[in-house]
C-alpha cells in the first residue's frame, strides 16, 4: 500500500495542489479576519456613500 | 476639531463622460445590430470595410472600451470625489483623460474597418494605439491616486478598493498582452507564439471581462445602489470578502477559454477549478447588492432606477453562475465554439453593464442639472425594453448554441456523422439569429429613449459645473494597538494597491511562468516548419479580414471533430504562429486541417462568391482579394522580426523572401490556370497569398509531408 502511494506521488499535479491551497488560505483568512470584528466598527464606513448629499 | 474647508466637486467631467457613454453606447449597439443582421443576410456586408470580420471587433471594442469604459469613468469621477471629500486632483488631467480616451476610441473606429488589427480578441488595436491607451490610463491613475492622497476622509470605502484593484490589474494585463515588436506603423508581431500566446491572450481576455467589465462596475454598484436605495450596503464584511476573494481568484480563470485545446492539461484544470470557486465571491457580491434593498422593495416597484439596478445585479449573478458552469469540461465540450458563449457574454454586457449604466445615468442626470428627470414613464418604458431586449437576445442564442452543438456531434447508428455538411448546422439556426437581432433592436430602441429623456432633462435644468461643499480637513489617524487589520489597510491606498497587485500577480505568475519556461509544455514536432513568405502574407490577410471571428483553427480531441476535420491539433504545430489564431467561435467550420482538402480553384471561387459553392452560406464574398495587389513592402521586415524571435528561417532569407514569395505565387497562379481560373496578373493578387496560407494549414504533420522531411 505505502509503496503504491509513494510511486503515485510523482503523478500528483503539484501546480493544481499549490493553487488550491493558496486559494484556500487567502479565502479562509479574509473570511476569518472580516468576521472576527464586531460589525459596529464597520457601520461608520458602510455609511460613507450616504454621508454626502452633494 | 479640525478646520472646515470649502471646496467644490467637478460635475462637468462627470457629465462629459456621461454623454460619451450614452453616445458610444448607441454607436456600439448599432454596430452590434448590423453584425447580427449580417449573420442572417450577408447582403449587409457592404464593401470590404464593413464586412462581419472587420466590424465585429469594432462592436466589441465600442461596447467594452467606449460604452463601459466611459461609464466607468463617469461613475468613478462622481463617486471618488464624494467618497474622498475632495475635488479631482487635477482638472487638466481630467480633460486629458477625457479627450485622450475619445481619440483612442475614434482611432479604433477608423483602424478596425481598415483591417488594421493584431487579431487578439479585445486587444485588436495596433501598437501606436496600445501606447496611447497606456498613457491615458496612467493619466487616469495619477488623477485617481492624486485625489485619494489629498482626501479629507480617512477611510477608503469598498468602492474605492475596487477602483484601485481595477487600475493596477488592467495596467498589468495591458502591458503583458501587448508585448509586440513593430514591423511598420500599423503592424506588429507578438513576442509570444502558439500555445503561449493563447494562454497570455485568454489570461488577458478573461481578465478584461473581470477587471474592466466587472470589478469597476462592482465599485459603482457599492456606491450607487446604496445611494439610490438610501440605505447602506447590506454587509460591509461581506464586501471585504467579496473584494479580496474576487480579485485573487479571477486572475486564474483565463484558461477556461482553452479547454480541450492544445494547452497543457494542468493549466486547463487550474482554469476550471478557479472558475468554479468564483461562484462563492460573485454570489456573495450579488446577494450583498440585492439585500441592500431589504425593506425598500416597495420602492423598487415604482422607481425605474432601482429596477435597472436590481436587474443589473441579478444579471451579474446569472452570468457569474453560468460562467463557472461553462468552465466545467463536460459542459464546455458542448458550449464552446457555439452561440451559447455569445449569449452568456450578453447576459453580462446587456444585463449587468448596460442596465447598471442606465440606472446610474438616470440617477445622475437630474442631480447634475439640478432638476427632475424629464419623464419617469419613459424611463420605465426603457426598463422594460432593456429587460425584454436582453431576454429576446439571449434565449435564441442559447437555443442556437445547443442545436448547433448537438448537430455537430450527432452520429448515425452506423457510426457516421449525420450532418456531414457544416452548412446544415448553420442554416438550421438562422431563425434564432433573426430573433437575436430583434432582441438587439429592442434593446437599442430603449437606449435611444434614454438618450432623448436625458437630453430633455438637461434642457429643463442647468448644468451645475461645480458643486460647492465643505468638509473638515483630514486629521492624521493615530493607530492603536488592537486595531482591526482592515481598518489599517483601508486608510492606506498605497498598501491597498500593493496588496491588490500581489494577489493578482500570484495567479498570473503561477500560470504563465511555467508555460514560458518549461519546454516540455510544448513538445516539438520535427516536421513543423516556419511559414513561407507568401504564406506569411496570406496569414496577415486572414488576420486583416477577421476570418478568426468565424473560423477556429483548433480541432479538439473529440471523435465528432476528428471525423469531421481530421487529426486533432497538437501544441507543437503552433510554435511559429504569431499571433495564434485558434479563434473562439465557429460560425463556419474549423480550418486547421483545411490545407490540401480542396483545389486552389475551390478557394478562389469560394472567396469570390461563397454561395456559388455553398448555397445558403452566410459568409461574406471577398472579391477584392482577386483585384488588389499583394503588398510586399514589409515582407522582409516581418521575416527579420520573426528571426529575432527565434523562428528558424534559412540564413539571409529576408533578402530573398520577396523573390521566394513571387516564385510560389507564380506556381499557385499556374495551378489555378490549369484548374480553369482565367485572370490576368493572378500571381500578384492577394487571393494567391491567402490560398497559399489556407493550403498550408495543418499539413505539417500529414504523413506524406513527414516522410519528405
Amino acid at each position: 500500500m505505502y509503496k503504491y502511494i509513494l510511486e503515485s506521488a510523482g503523478n500528483i499535479n503539484w501546480m493544481a495542489l499549490f493553487a488550491l491551497l493558496t486559494f484556500f488560505i487567502v479565502f479562509s483568512m479574509s473570511i476569518y479576519l472580516a468576521f472576527i470584528k464586531n460589525s459596529s466598527d464597520l457601520d461608520e464606513i458602510a455609511n460613507l456613500p450616504l454621508a454626502d448629499d452633494n | 476639531m479640525s478646520e472646515v474647508q470649502t471646496f467644490s466637486y467637478d460635475n462637468k467631467i462627470v457629465r462629459d463622460f456621461g454623454i460619451a457613454t450614452t453616445v458610444w453606447g448607441i454607436v456600439g449597439m448599432l454596430v452590434g445590430l448590423i453584425v447580427a443582421l449580417q449573420m442572417v443576410w450577408p447582403e449587409f456586408n457592404i464593401t470590404q470595410y464593413f464586412t462581419f470580420g472587420r466590424i465585429r471587433p469594432l462592436h466589441t471594442n465600442a461596447v467594452i472600451f467606449a460604452f463601459v469604459g466611459n461609464g466607468i469613468y463617469m461613475g468613478v469621477y462622481y463617486s471618488l470625489q464624494r467618497l474622498m471629500k475632495a475635488r479631482m486632483y487635477s482638472d487638466l488631467l481630467s480633460k486629458i483623460h477625457f479627450w485622450g480616451w475619445q481619440l483612442i476610441i475614434l482611432s479604433a473606429a477608423i483602424t478596425l474597418p481598415l483591417g488594421i488589427t493584431s487579431a487578439s480578441e479585445y486587444a485588436e488595436l495596433e501598437w501606436p494605439i496600445d501606447i496611447a491607451i497606456a498613457l491615458v490610463w496612467i493619466v487616469f491613475g495619477i488623477n485617481m491616486f492624486g485625489t485619494i492622497l489629498k482626501r479629507r476622509e480617512n477611510h477608503l470605502y469598498v468602492a474605492v478598493w475596487f477602483y484601485i484593484g481595477t487600475w493596477i490589474t488592467v495596467t498589468l494585463l495591458h502591458v503583458v498582452k501587448n508585448l509586440e515588436i513593430p514591423v511598420s506603423m500599423w503592424d506588429s508581431i507578438p513576442v509570444f507564439a502558439g500555445v503561449q500566446d493563447a494562454l497570455i491572450q485568454w489570461w488577458y481576455g478573461h481578465n478584461a471581462v473581470a477587471f474592466f467589465l466587472t470589478t469597476p462596475y462592482l465599485g459603482l454598484m457599492y456606491y450607487f445602489l446604496p445611494k439610490a436605495a438610501n440605505r447602506p450596503v447590506f454587509s460591509y464584511k461581506l464586501s471585504i470578502v467579496h473584494f479580496w476573494a474576487l480579485i485573487f481568484i479571477y486572475i486564474w480563470a483565463g484558461p477556461h477559454h482553452l479547454l480541450y485545446t492544445s494547452l497543457p492539461d494542468w493549466a486547463q484544470s487550474l482554469g476550471s477549478v478557479f472558475s468554479l470557486m468564483l461562484i462563492a465571491p460573485s454570489w456573495g457580491g450579488m446577494l450583498n447588492g440585492l439585500l441592500t434593498l431589504r425593506g425598500a422593495w416597495d420602492r423598487v416597484r415604482k422607481d425605474p432606477i432601482l429596477k435597472f439596478m436590481v436587474v443589473a445585479v441579478t444579471a451579474y449573478g446569472m452570468a457569474t453562475l453560468e460562467g463557472p458552469l461553462l468552465s466545467i469540461k463536460s459542459i464546455n465540450a458542448i458550449s464552446h465554439y457555439t452561440d451559447w458563449t455569445v449569449g452568456h457574454v450578453h447576459v453580462g454586457t446587456l444585463g449587468w453593464n448596460g442596465m447598471l449604466t442606465f440606472g446610474v445615468l438616470y440617477w445622475l442626470w437630474p442631480r447634475l442639472y439640478g432638476t427632475k428627470l424629464h419623464s419617469v414613464k419613459l424611463a420605465n418604458t426603457h426598463f422594460w425594453l432593456g429587460t425584454l431586449g436582453t431576454i429576446f437576445y439571449t434565449i435564441p442564442l442559447y437555443w442556437a448554441g445547443w442545436t448547433q452543438s448537438m448537430m455537430w456531434k450527432k452520429f448515425s447508428t452506423d457510426g457516421f456523422l449525420v450532418y456531414t455538411n457544416f452548412l446544415e448546422t448553420v442554416t438550421q439556426i438562422i431563425p434564432m439569429y433573426m430573433f437575436r437581432s430583434l432582441g438587439g433592436l429592442i434593446y437599442l430602441i430603449g437606449a435611444f429613449l434614454m438618450a432623448y429623456n436625458l437630453y430633455k432633462t438637461s434642457k429643463a435644468g442647468t448644468l451645475i459645473k461645480n458643486v460647492e461643499t465643505t468638509a473638515p480637513a483630514r486629521v492624521a489617524y493615530v493607530s492603536h494597538a488592537k486595531e482591526h487589520w482592515h481598518r489599517l489597510i483601508e486608510r492606506r491606498p498605497v498598501q491597498m494597491l500593493l496588496a491588490s497587485a500581489t494577489l493578482v500577480l500570484i495567479g498570473g505568475l503561477v500560470e504563465i511562468f511555467p508555460m514560458l519556461l518549461i519546454d516540455d509544455n510544448v513538445p516539438k514536432i520535427e516536421s513543423v516548419k516556419p511559414y513561407t513568405a507568401l504564406e506569411l502574407e496570406g496569414r496577415d490577410l486572414y488576420i486583416r479580414e477577421g476570418c478568426l471571428g468565424c473560423h477556429s483553427q483548433m480541432v479538439r480531441p473529440f471523435r465528432s471533430e476528428t471525423e469531421r476535420y481530421g487529426e486533432f491539433s497538437k501544441s507543437g504545430e503552433f510554435v511559429y504562429d504569431r499571433p495564434f489564431l485558434w479563434g473562439s467561435k465557429r460560425t463556419g467550420p474549423d480550418l486547421h486541417r483545411v490545407g490540401g482538402k480542396y483545389p486552389h480553384s475551390w478557394h478562389y471561387n469560394h472567396m469570390i462568391d461563397p454561395e456559388s459553392l455553398s448555397p445558403g452560406s452566410i459568409m461574406p464574398p471577398y472579391p477584392w482579394l482577386a483585384e488588389q495587389e499583394l503588398n510586399t513592402k514589409y515582407t522582409s521586415a516581418k521575416i527579420k522580426v520573426l528571426r529575432m524571435l527565434n523562428t528558424p528561417y534559412p540564413q539571409n532569407y529576408e533578402e530573398t523572401a520577396v523573390e521566394d514569395l513571387q516564385r510560389q505565387a507564380r506556381k499557385i497562379a499556374r495551378e489555378l490556370n490549369e484548374q480553369g481560373i482565367e485572370q490576368e496578373n493572378l500571381e500578384k493578387t492577394e487571393m494567391v497569398a491567402l490560398i497559399a496560407y489556407l493550403q498550408r494549414l495543418g499539413t505539417d504533420i500529414k504523413p506524406d509531408k513527414m516522410v519528405k522531411n
